[in-house]
């Protein structure tokens, strides 16, 4: 992949979960609950998971790019 | 009343000798000459990549996480749930600067931030300011770690005496623990242990989280908060509150002196990405127990408890009175000690993180000829004084409010970014400009804090504007005015440099010309 591209990529990945939990008011809001736990709890901890999937995706793409260690 | 029965003591005082053990044979481990101060702040690097995720890791579950935020959630609401968004993000962060830093300071032999200012910017001033900020930021940081312990002994010494010799007890017990623990072990007892922390805290985690979340009735908790919809999630107002809070502390946790130490600690950069990458995920349990400031309404011997308490240090209690009313008393001893060690072990790597700075960016400075056995115990009295200090800091908010104690290291910590992060990027900003915007920034975070706090005492980060934008957390805007120093000032230099740059150049052609 080339270097540029390889940029745009990690940082997009980085950038996702910024965009997801920056929206504040496009998730604070009680509905639609999930056992009981309001939309705001769940999809911000929904979040923790996609933070990790995203981080993880860009660290090891990443990694593989550059030589050494 | 209930207490916590002698089983569960048993149970908390001996691990916790087992703990202390460990960190005593942990200076074994590896062995290394302790003499020397770079072995006994980052352990010499010897570190493996398993140990390197376990310190970062145990950075996260702190006072913090286990009594500050729900405390807040439990007093005021869904606005201090910010704690998992600045979970999410900060190692987003982390995995773009550590790495960078690690690189640079592997190649030069860094082995704190400061090291890395002096190095690029060539400036003393301006790191001499940074490990001053840095050794400031600590203080309230260990501060809360601090109250996360008392906390702690204050609930199992419940109904011994009244309520204020009890916390007076507790106070003095976690001080002279701490004290001794930092004293004696440094970084690679801290470390070691962390080993055996983190076992007890994940272990700790896990069990509560699904005990308590089994005990209580979400949903009754909901109910009986019904119409109060500041539990359910922020409100309109608080919007920008909400996202200044999790972006600056997600900006601020890795600015800490402590925080670079665990970094640089790393064997391999590419191990640290990943590791760093990984790491939102230790959020989850966070998340629970901020809720668990949520479901002890639920539970109504908990919160009679709690009653027992003034609201001004009720809410440390929240998780501490879930444990001690729906664990088995054996288990309840046991998540008391992992709460314990968590407020312990992060207050020692914090306070060994300032003795570190202090000898090596500021001592240094001005006695170069320093020897290295004067060195360390410079060192270790210091973190020792430290520790003294941050006690003065924990009665700056009520307990209950605890995480202004947090929220305040992160504005002072933040007024280090452009410094730091920025230094990564370029080495083009004017370096009497980052020292002028570093303190720029601080003015203006104590002058916002008066202001929001009504020049009385201080009970808040957030500083209203006047309009619907509603209020905001005074890092954003301490940093926003750094970062305008740092850009004019670089700006004016660069203007006024390129008039007397073009001057010398003249004159050296002219002298050239002349020796032709």
């Amino acid at each position: 992949m080339k270097k540029t591209s390889l940029i745009v990529l990690v940082s997009v990945l980085t950038l996702i979960p910024f965009v997801g939990l920056l929206i504040v008011p496009g998730y604070s809001k009680t509905s639609p609950e999930i056992g009981g736990l309001p939309f705001f709890y769940w999809y911000q901890i929904l979040w923790l998971f996609l933070a990790t999937i995203l981080f993880g995706s860009a660290a090891v793409i990443w990694n593989r790019s550059e030589e050494g260690d | 009343m209930k207490v916590l029965s002698y089983l569960g003591i048993g149970v908390f005082v001996a691990l916790f000798v087992v703990f202390v053990f460990l960190g005593v044979y942990g200076r074994n481990y590896k062995r290394g000459d302790l003499k020397k101060m770079d072995e006994w702040s980052i352990g010499g690097r010897h570190f493996s990549v398993w140990v390197v995720w376990f310190l970062v890791g145990a950075d996260l579950y702190t006072a913090y996480t286990f009594i500050a935020i729900p405390s807040s959630v439990f007093a005021v609401g869904s606005i201090y749930f910010y704690a998992v968004p600045y979970v999410a993000l900060t190692f987003g962060i982390a995995m773009w600067a550590m790495p960078k830093l690690w690189k640079i300071s592997k190649e030069k032999g860094y082995v704190t931030g400061a090291d890395f200012i002096k190095g690029y910017s060539k400036s003393r001033l301006l790191a001499v300011l940074v490990a001053i900020v840095g050794i400031v930021a600590e203080l309230p940081y260990i501060a809360l770690q601090i109250v996360g312990m008392l906390s702690v002994l204050t609930v199992m010494f419940h109904g011994i005496s009244n309520i204020t010799i009890v916390t007076d007890l507790a106070l003095i017990l976690s001080f002279v623990i701490l004290a001794a623990f930092t004293f004696m072990n440094g970084l690679r007892g801290a470390t070691f242990t962390a080993i055996f922390k983190d076992a007890i805290i994940l272990l700790s985690v896990a069990i509560v989280v699904i005990i308590v979340v089994a005990h209580s009735d979400l949903s009754a908790a909901f109910t009986t908060l019904s119409g109060n919809t500041k539990y359910f999630h922020v409100l309109p107002i608080d919007f920008n509150a909400y996202w200044s809070l999790f972006l600056m502390s997600a900006l601020a946790l890795y600015l800490y002196p402590h925080a670079i130490t665990g970094s640089l600690s790393a064997k391999n950069r590419k191990v640290l990405r990943t590791s760093q990458s990984l790491l939102p995920l230790y959020g989850v349990g966070l998340a629970f127990l901020a809720l668990f400031g949520i479901m002890v309404y639920s539970n109504s011997s908990a919160m009679t408890f709690l009653g027992t308490f003034a609201s001004a240090s009720r809410g440390t209690y929240v998780v501490p009175a879930l444990i001690l009313y729906t664990l088995p008393s054996w288990l309840a001893g046991f998540a008391f000690l992992g709460i314990f060690i968590g407020g312990l072990v992060p207050a020692s790597i914090m306070a060994i993180s300032q003795a570190n700075l202090l000898t090596s960016n500021i001592v240094k400075e001005f006695k170069p000829d320093l020897n290295p056995a004067r060195e360390t115990i410079i060192a270790k009295i210091a973190s020792v004084v430290f520790i003294f200090i941050a006690v003065g800091f924990i009665f700056l908010f009520p307990l209950t409010y605890s995480v202004q104690l947090q929220l305040l290291g992160g504005i002072i910590i933040l007024q280090t970014l452009p410094a730091l992060f920025l230094g990564l990027v370029t080495n083009k900003l004017y370096k009497h400009s980052l020292s002028a915007g570093l303190i720029v920034g601080l003015g203006f975070a104590i002058y916002f804090m008066e202001v929001a706090n009504h020049f009385s005492t201080w009970k808040t980060t957030l500083i209203a504007t006047n309009s619907e934008l509603g209020p905001f957390f005074i890092g954003l805007f301490a940093l926003i005015a750094n970062l305008i120093v740092v850009g004019i000032g670089t700006l004016v230099y660069r203007y006024v440099s390129k008039g007397s740059e073009l001057a010398p150049k003249k004159a050296e052609t002219s002298a050239t010309a002349q020796v032709k």
